[in-house]
């Protein structure tokens, strides 16, 4: 691509910079167009041949083309004003955003913008419509996979009237944020004996909430509202409505990062991300407290909170912590996770492909400290190779390993399920969203 | 619209090639030019067809993709249409003079060009509009050159002025290239 590396390619915004709305001045390289090319070749082959064979319609068959070729050419522009600004610094998976772009100082020349798009970036220009209406022009695209993406380069393209010279021109495209796409879930796992906090789980305790568990016989101090008076009509005596006390419970998602195999996209590392940006949005939404520990080479951590402002703490910390997955610089022999990001009685989702020893051992550590916990097994690929028979034999030992993993676990009394990332969450988790979660100590 | 458009371009090359073969000639360079003129049409329809380049390359590709990448990049860095014109007028040279026959073909490469330029451009018919009154006039030189090569000529000291008409021609236009 003979295109002129604009001197626009500037650095790329620094990460967390507001993104670049300013014009940049991009630098235009002027070459003959492939269709010039082609009608010289058509006019030179006419006229030699006419000259060599001494027949005039070859001739004729050159000037068309000549005529076309002969047309005054306009002063060009040199430069063109370039402003490129997405629709929005912070996207999700998937979510369909438009690049805004404005160019000015083309001078009424006809402009081509193309998206070069880098990794998990998908562009969706529309196919022969107008590239630039009143120097300005959306071009659709999404970001596929979450991390902090570069969206590529733009190639600006000035057509002289006639399409015989073009100007190339190409400028560096912001980055925006990409989120991990949440996983559906509307039921929620609860456990049996909630902390003294005010929230919105019927608890086993009485108290004050709306939802109503039986009748008792009234004793002085009692509301008198909430006598029900067809039992004390039946019995006799004053009879009293009960209601549940409503508590709310801490939450903490472990999302293991630690194995970033498979499809690009759909890797165990981002399933987990999803399960747990969907989990963590659905006990927010019950102003539960949630945290949420992000498990590979290192443990990071976001503490338990509240909040809509809490829930962009989270997917703020994974999509940092998306760029280390495979960074193998950052390793740190961990087996015990900080008591900071594990409140005494919280309830503990792992989000996790189970192929990394330590995460195991640590999930071991934390149900002898009498965590409940509940393990999403997000592991949907396996070891590819030859089909010879040394392979399968290997594959099979690797299988066999993986069902021990997950034996002993359920042998020490932690519940677990398997989620493809395709389905919603409710599915697998529906056996312990029905009723609440008992803990065992 | 950029798969129509590369779909007339296939058939104007088609159209071109089989125009100037007709009637076919055996012996000679003929045969040479016929197989030159199929294989670049094919092959110009083909570059069509892929498009640009993919901006990013898988990371992993077995021999067979690798060998496939290697004949697109190919079939996209050859200028096969270029090649297509001068074969089939080389092969229209081969006949005897026949001047409506070759304004025809003249017309025909002349589509297949703009056609060409649309699909690979992606662009609509209209961008070919300020074009209109030049290709107009073109065509109109077309039937005047082919006009005059069918009218019969006493001497050949007609012929030679044109020869050299043609050169002066072909230098003018080969001077085009250099400013731009």
């Amino acid at each position: 691509m003979d295109t002129a590396r604009d001197t626009a390619q500037r650095r790329a915004p620094a990460p967390g910079a507001p993104q670049d709305a300013q014009a940049r001045q991009a630098r235009l390289a002027w070459s003959l167009s492939a269709h010039a090319q082609r009608l010289i070749t058509l006019a030179l082959a006419g006229l030699v041949i006419a000259v060599i064979t001494r027949r005039p319609e070859f001739a004729g068959v050159a000037a068309p083309a000549v005529l076309l070729l002969a047309v005054r050419r306009p002063e060009r522009p040199a430069r063109v004003g370039v402003t490129a600004s997405p629709s929005g610094t912070k996207l999700t998976e998937g979510e369909q955003a438009e690049l805004t772009v404005t160019v000015t100082g083309d001078r009424g020349y006809p402009v081509d913008l193309l998206i070069h798009p880098r990794y998990a970036v998908v562009p969706g220009t529309p196919d022969g419509e107008p590239a630039l209406r009143g120097g300005r022009s959306a071009l659709p695209f999404q970001v596929t996979r979450t991390g902090r993406r570069s969206l590529g380069l733009l190639e600006i393209t000035l057509w002289d009237r006639m399409r015989l010279t073009e100007g190339h021109a190409t400028i560096e495209l912001p980055i925006v944020d990409c989120y991990p796409m949440p996983a559906a879930q509307r039921q929620r796992v609860v456990l049996s004996r909630l902390p003294s906090r005010l929230g919105e789980h019927p608890s086993r305790a009485s108290g004050e909430g709306i939802e109503f568990t039986g009748v008792r016989e009234f004793v002085p101090g009692d509301r008198q509202r909430r006598i029900n008076w067809p039992a004390t009509t039946r019995r006799g005596r004053l009879q009293l409505n009960t209601f549940a006390a409503e508590r709310t419970q801490n939450v903490v998602i472990i999302a293991d990062a630690s194995s970033d195999v498979g499809e690009p996209g759909s890797t165990p590392a981002d399933l987990a991300f999803r399960g747990a940006a969907g989990a963590a949005r659905a006990y927010l939404a019950v102003r539960d407290r949630v945290g949420v520990i992000v498990y590979q080479r290192s443990v990071r951590w976001v503490s338990p909170g509240l909040g809509a402002r809490h829930f962009y703490r989270i997917m703020n910390l994974m999509l940092l912590e998306h760029a280390r997955v495979a960074d193998p610089a950052r390793y740190t022999a961990i087996t015990r996770l900080p008591r900071a990001a594990l409140p005494p009685g919280s309830l503990i989702l792992v989000f996790s492909p189970l192929l990394d020893r330590r995460l195991v051992e640590t999930v071991r550590d934390l149900r002898e400290r009498g965590f409940s916990m509940l393990i999403i097994d997000v592991l949907n690929t396996e070891p590819s190779g030859s089909n010879d028979s040394l392979s399968g034999l290997a594959r099979r030992i690797w299988r066999m390993e993986q069902e021990a993993i997950r034996f002993s676990l359920r042998e020490l009394g932690i519940p677990l399920v398997s989620w493809d990332g395709r389905q919603s969450l409710d599915e697998p988790l529906a056996p312990y969203t029905r009723r609440a979660m008992v803990i065992r100590q | 619209m950029t798969a129509r458009t590369a779909g007339a371009a296939g058939m104007l090359a088609a159209v071109c090639v089989a125009w100037s073969a007709l009637p076919l000639r055996h012996g000679g360079l003929a045969g040479l030019f016929l197989a030159v003129a199929i294989a670049c049409a094919l092959l110009s329809v083909a570059r069509l067809a892929l498009g640009r380049a993919p901006d990013e390359a898988p990371a992993y590709l077995n021999t067979v993709e690798q060998w496939a990448r290697s004949v697109a990049d190919l079939i996209r860095l050859c200028p096969w249409a270029e090649g297509m014109i001068v074969a089939v007028l080389a092969l229209e040279a081969q006949h005897p003079s026949r001047a409506w026959h070759t304004a025809l073909l003249g017309a025909a490469l002349l589509a297949y060009l703009l056609a060409s330029h649309l699909a690979e451009s992606r662009s609509r018919l209209a961008v070919l509009r300020p074009q209109a009154p030049l290709i107009a006039a073109g065509l109109g030189l077309l039937a005047l050159a082919a006009g005059a090569a069918a009218l019969p000529s006493g001497t050949g000291s007609a012929a030679d002025v044109l020869a050299v008409l043609a050169a002066v021609a072909a230098v003018a236009v080969a001077g085009m290239v250099i400013p731009v």
